[in-house]
């Protein structure tokens, strides 16, 4: 009698486990994003100890303000890749936003006209990127190729090549101000983190991000828009970058038409490090923040410690291939 | 194999499963999905590494830790899904991996052609082996497929000078087949059957997955039932029956396979007049009522899936007429589809009609993006409010934040029906609705049918399984070459009717 209910209970909690869904997903995922982000602890750690000067508030803030810039084009390289896409333009982007933004200051007008020309100059460039891959069906690659050389292009022809510099003191705000102790450029950073996971966490456009990325055609037959969706994610994507070129303008004080040189490497750099798959359909922003995080305190470390930006290439280079690695080898190991 | 157990976090997909084959003969591997047959397989070939247990070739116990040992000891596996590469010939894909090559390296075309076609004849196909892969149907792939895993042992037992001589497949003891004939109409499964006898009677031991029972019985000389990682049981094959089978694998008494229920005919939901798309569909016209089931039947080719697709505006056509409830309608994408009341069921689940990272609730409420969102917006408990109700009529086993990948097949399709059953769908269109699917979650299939047309829904069901067409349909259309051939009342309809309108050799419109 005792033994039967024993076996009994025994082959009770053996169905359970059966009928129990498999949960190493869930787990991994998160097993994933504690791993980005013990990464960057440990990160912060070792250059605590090597250099007193990193832990000071003074330090984090620069290097929170330094990463804000890459972090911001990096929210909408996340929704790109999300959707199984690449953007190579953002640089060139926020190089032709950055510049109109300070074409229109330079021509006396006030900054409630010249940052939504700027916006609008993004989210048009990111529009047209959108377009052309859904309607014209070419390859993401092949069309933000060309987009990056037609905006820096366009930014080069504008300025004549050279700097627009010398804004009102008003505009410099946008990288001088602080509310508290934080800096205006965090706090855009925070903001624009902030409304982008809500639409990607909260609304059918972000559910269609990922489902798009997961399976397009399955997406298709579900009477989803796909056409408009992916449009509208490059358009995202040329969105903040514009706002990435509004910040870096005020820092700089300066719009430069070479300004934003391989941030689209960066910018998939904090997204892959991020978790995010390059496949499409999974990853998270918060991941991406971290990701960008881990390349800002790197810049920052390295360059407390006096390695030279040369060698300093090659660690980030480093990095990159082996967070990546690491994440791969990883899912296998789950996988069997 | 004695006593195999495999683990994975959380389950237990092997416990102590035992499984004895023999040379030259067929044993048939039957169970519901994930009840089993796959892990095995996976683990028989290296794919797995087993938890506990032993697998013995000959009576000598070996060690399998990776597809290379599996391979040497000759074990070969057929996956349901063929891995075979598109862009290249017949008999590159055969010898992929072991291509004989002259001394600079060079590719010896001649010796791989004269290899390629030995082997082709030996086998009794007819397939040329200059041939691109891209242009054979599937039956054909599979052939190819078949031809690739026997070739495999070619490499492993000749050197590079005997390689024009080397007896293809002398090296293969095992031969495991997952569903080989899903996606096979009947003449094609002749062929293929006709190729495994003459496997089994070259000493080949063959394990032959299946869910369909009929096949049980064709080819097989022994059967083992697996029940949820279990072993059940394994007899010889003329001492079972059918229905002892099927109560072996899903453990309740599947009274009816087809458990059929005429609806009364209401208004006509869907017509279609003259709808061409040049070159794979012409001039179809036909209509389905309100409680009507309607069956498309043809062989492969036939342009079933393309009048699927085409009808749910998934593909363009280029004339025709679309009427719903009688009036005309423009279907310019499957928005337009969805939006008339139609629901496509996908032939391809897992390519078309899943978005395998997502949970169940979110593929759920994917085409209703506006009843989840107020403004764009998603509430946050509105798409599971939307699943929770089609999840329990469905009896889809999956928890909240489980993505549908990790589903067993018949939850899959469940799922993807229930994408249709959360909205406002009157025409049903089901592209092999129970294709890789269990027997349990089968019947479950045909009795949501019966459901359907009982609330007045109509179905149009396209299979390529004649009993099922047979069994659950109310009127049988045949296509064959993009034109409906015959169309035909079911209570009057036998295999034979069907499948002579099928071949194009009599119609009955």
């Amino acid at each position: 009698m005792l033994t039967s209910t024993a076996a009994q209970s025994e082959r009770a909690k053996r169905d359970d486990a059966a009928s129990r869904p498999p949960r190493s997903r869930g787990l991994l995922l998160s097993a994933r994003q504690f791993g980005t982000v013990i990464g960057l602890a440990a990160l912060c750690a070792t250059l605590w100890i090597l250099t007193p000067h990193f832990l000071t508030l003074s330090n984090l803030l620069n290097v929170a303000e330094q990463t804000s810039i890459n972090a911001i084009v990096a929210v909408g390289m996340t929704f790109v890749i999300l959707s199984a896409g690449i953007d190579l333009s953002v640089g060139s982007i926020v190089a032709l936003s950055g510049v109109v933004l300070g074409t229109v200051l330079q021509a006396g007008q006030p900054l409630a006209v010249a940052l939504p020309a700027a916006l609008a100059a993004g989210f048009g460039c990111g529009l047209a990127n959108g377009a052309l891959i859904s309607w014209g069906r070419l390859p993401p690659f092949i069309v933000t190729l060309g987009t990056m050389s037609i905006a820096r292009g366009a930014a080069l022809l504008v300025t004549e090549g050279r700097p627009i510099s010398g804004f009102d003191a008003s505009f410099r705000l946008l990288a001088t101000g602080r509310i508290g102790f934080l800096p205006a450029p965090i706090l855009v950073m925070a903001l624009v983190y902030l409304i982008a996971h809500v639409v990607l966490a909260r609304t059918t456009f972000g559910r269609y991000v990922y489902a798009i990325g997961g399976n397009e055609e399955a997406t298709r037959l579900s009477g989803v828009a796909v056409r408009f969706h992916k449009t509208m994610v490059y358009g995202v994507s040329g969105l903040t970058s514009a706002v990435a070129a509004v910040v870096l303008t005020a820092r700089l004080n300066s719009a430069q038409p070479i300004a934003g040189i391989m941030y689209e490497l960066d910018a998939i750099a904090a997204t892959v490090i991020g978790g995010t798959s390059l496949m499409g359909g999974e990853g998270t922003l918060g991941g991406t923040l971290v990701g960008a995080l881990i390349m800002g305190v790197l810049r920052n470390g390295l360059n407390l410690l006096g390695v030279s930006s040369f060698l300093q290439q090659i660690v980030i280079g480093a990095v990159i291939v082996v967070a990546v690695l690491l994440d791969t080898v990883l899912k296998r190991k789950h996988r069997t | 194999m004695r006593g195999i157990r495999k683990t994975f976090p959380g389950v237990v997909a092997l416990d102590g499963v035992d499984l004895t084959l023999e040379r030259g003969a067929v044993h048939m591997l039957l169970g519901e999905n994930g009840a089993g047959k796959s892990t095995l397989m996976k683990v028989l070939s290296g794919a797995y590494r087993k938890d506990a247990g032993e697998i013995r070739v000959n009576g000598q116990p070996v060690r399998i830790d990776d597809p290379r040992d599996a391979l040497a000891l000759g074990i070969r596996v057929i996956y349901q899904e063929l891995q075979l590469v598109e862009q290249l010939s017949v008999a590159e894909n055969v010898f992929l991996g072991a291509l004989p090559t002259r001394r600079a390296g060079l590719v010896d075309w001649t010796a791989l052609h004269a290899a390629a076609s030995r082997l082709m004849t030996d086998l009794g196909m007819s397939i040329d082996p200059l041939t691109r892969v891209s242009r054979l149907g599937l039956a054909h792939r599979q052939m190819v497929e078949i031809a690739k895993a026997l070739a495999a042992s070619a490499e492993a037992t000749a050197n590079q000078g005997a390689f024009a001589e080397a007896s293809a497949y002398q090296g293969v003891t095992v031969l495991v087949m997952d569903e080989p004939t899903s996606a096979l109409t009947s003449r094609e499964v002749d062929q293929l059957f006709a190729l495994i006898e003459r496997l089994a009677s070259r000493g080949v031991a063959i394990v032959y997955i299946t869910h369909r029972l009929d096949e049980v019985f064709r080819i097989g000389r022994s059967v083992t039932v697996l029940r949820d990682g279990r072993h059940v049981t394994t007899r010889a094959i003329d001492e079972v029956t059918v229905a002892e089978l099927v109560r072996l694998m899903a453990n309740r008494d599947v009274a009816e396979h087809f458990p059929k229920v005429r609806a009364p005919l209401g208004t006509e939901l869907l017509r279609v007049e003259h709808l061409t798309r040049r070159g794979v569909l012409s001039d179809i016209s036909f209509s389905v009522h309100a409680g009507e089931v309607v069956g498309i039947a043809g062989l492969l080719g036939a342009g079933r899936t393309e009048l699927a697709r085409a009808l749910f505006g998934a593909d363009a056509f280029d004339e025709g007429n679309v009427f719903v409830e009688g009036k005309p309608v423009r279907i310019d994408g499957p928005a337009d589809a969805i939006a008339c009341g139609i629901g496509l069921l996908p032939e391809d689940r897992k390519a078309d009609g899943l978005v395998g990272a997502l949970t169940m609730a979110r593929n759920m409420a994917l085409p209703h993006g506006s009843r989840v969102a107020r403004f764009g917006v998603i509430g946050p408990t509105s798409e599971d409010d939307l699943a929770k109700p089609i999840a329990a009529e469905l009896r889809v086993r999956a928890t909240p934040t489980q993505s549908v990948r990790l589903l067993s097949g018949g939850n899959q399709q469940k799922v993807v029906l229930g994408k249709w059953l959360a909205g406002d769908v009157r025409v049903y269109i089901f592209d092999e609705p129970t294709r890789g699917i269990d027997v349990g979650s089968k019947v479950e299939i045909y009795r949501l049918m019966n459901r359907l047309t009982a609330r007045g829904a109509g179905i149009l069901m396209i299979s390529s399984e004649l009993p099922e067409l047979l069994g659950m349909s109310d009127r049988i259309l045949v296509m064959h070459r993009g034109r409906i051939q015959a169309d035909i009342d079911a209570r009057e309809a036998t295999e034979e009717r069907v499948l002579t309108a099928a071949l194009g050799l009599a119609g009955t419109c």
